[in-house]
């Protein structure tokens, strides 16, 4: 038995601590590290299967508490391993309602590819709950819109690209070129304005 | 010339009210058999949306009243599409409207949220109850199960297929149940009689518009039967 100067479950809290001190949207995925952990754990899961059979034909005691440690050692490994994925898949369903439903490609980078997956399949449920929202025959509610509670009507936004026409509820046709202000219906612009295409200026 | 200017602002105010007022008259039209003014719909879907907001776990649907409200809304969009837009009345109503469509927004958002956290404790309690007593609208239900699906796909996919045998199903040990004991902030609306609180039978009396703080599990039913509301 190879011991490093490493207690059980290090590499895993690691994991957690990394996540939780990371001050981007989602950091990317740890594969080494989750790599590391499954590795711990199959490893003493497979000494302690090695000592169980012992133990069995043996009858020592002595050999009860170390069982019994490693056990604690693999419940942990675990536990932290599925916090940290948790963890992760609570910010990717953040990322759903803050970008819509298609990923930004920097983000994408940071995600492995089953979780890109889960992101899709969560937002195809959430849409088709969307879509039948609090309506069995209409149109459905938009649940992305509507984040905070209405302060006013009209806001006043500023372009921060050009983003070309934009068409109103009633038909009125709007420049939307970069740096120029304007006054909309809130409820019309919002996505654009979480989108970071329109700026709410105060 | 001063007749003129009262006989105008009657009729400025006749329009108020008859706007005001449109909203419960074609209510009313709509719906001759259940009786209910918009106004009472959406006093019961505010409450329903403080209390989902307040409470640990989640409420009964509410989809009848939100199917109600919606409807309400696209109508209240018609009638207001015939109104000038620099009208006085227009920016009242839209604004109304916009809160209105927050209100169940955050609803169902909200609800979602539970229904995300807690989804497996939810599917289980679900499955435990009676058709009729179901919490969760059929599709809620739907996008609960689906997303326990989706975590679970996830999981297995970057993580528990490679773990040994034995350590990994375990599902009911990952399961996120809500903390009824919290405390929550409680307005009785009408007077009730020996509430217990605490573990030693302790009662308490309500009386109407009384507030108290107490833990969410020992109130649960009178949310239940409408006796009182969280705030």
């Amino acid at each position: 038995m190879s011991r490093e100067n490493k207690l059980f479950g290090d590499k895993a809290f690691e994991l957690l601590k990394d996540l939780e001190r990371s001050s981007q949207t989602i950091p990317a995925f740890d594969d080494d590290g989750v790599r590391q952990v499954l590795e711990e754990i199959k490893a003493i899961f497979e000494e302690n299967v090695a000592q169980a059979s012992s133990y069995n034909s043996s009858g020592d005691r002595s050999l009860w508490p170390l069982l019994n440690y490693r056990h604690a050692a693999l419940q942990r490994n675990k536990r932290c391993l599925l916090a940290y994925l948790y963890e992760r898949s609570k910010r990717i369903k953040a990322l759903r309602w803050e970008f819509g439903p298609i990923i930004p490609g920097d983000i994408k980078q940071a995600l492995c590819e089953p979780e890109v997956q889960f992101f899709n399949n969560y937002s195809k449920s959430l849409a088709a709950y969307m879509c039948i929202a609090g309506c069995s025959q209409g149109q459905g509610i938009d649940l992305t819109n509507n984040l905070r509670p209405p302060k006013s009507l009209y806001i006043e936004v500023r372009c921060m690209e050009d983003y070309g026409k934009f068409e109103l509820d009633d038909g009125e046709l709007i420049h939307l070129k970069k740096n120029s202000q304007h006054y909309l219906p809130r409820a019309q612009v919002e996505s654009l304005v979480r989108q970071g295409i329109l700026q709410h200026i105060a | 010339m001063s007749d003129d200017e009262i006989t105008a602002d009657l009729q400025a105010e006749n329009d108020v009210d008859a706007a005001a007022a449109l909203a419960n008259d074609d209510e009313e039209d709509d719906d001759d058999v259940e009786q209910i003014t918009a106004q009472k719909v959406l006093e019961i879907l505010e409450t329903a949306w403080i209390n989902e907001m307040c409470a640990p776990e989640i409420l009964p649907n509410q989809t009848d009243m939100l199917e109600l409200m919606v409807s309400q809304v696209s109508h209240m969009e018609e009638q207001m599409r015939d109104l000038d837009k620099n009208d006085f009345r227009a920016v009242v109503h839209s604004m109304e409207l916009e809160r209105v469509r927050y209100i169940m927004a955050s609803y169902l958002r909200c609800r979602l949220q539970k229904i995300e956290t807690f989804t497996q404790h939810i599917l289980n309690q679900e499955d435990a109850r009676e058709p009729d007593d179901k919490r969760l609208s059929p599709e809620e239900t739907k996008f609960a199960k689906e997303f326990a699906g989706h975590v679970d796909e996830y999981f297995h996919k970057v993580a528990t297929q490679y773990m040994p045998n034995q350590q990994r199903g375990e599902l009911d040990q990952r399961i996120v149940v809500p903390n009824l004991m919290s405390h929550v902030f409680l307005k009785a609306n009408v007077a009730v009689p020996a509430v217990i609180v605490g573990v030693d039978d302790e009662e308490v009396d309500m009386a109407p518009g009384s507030q108290h703080i107490i833990p969410y599990q020992l109130v649960a039913d009178l949310l239940q039967n409408n006796q009182a509301q969280l705030i």
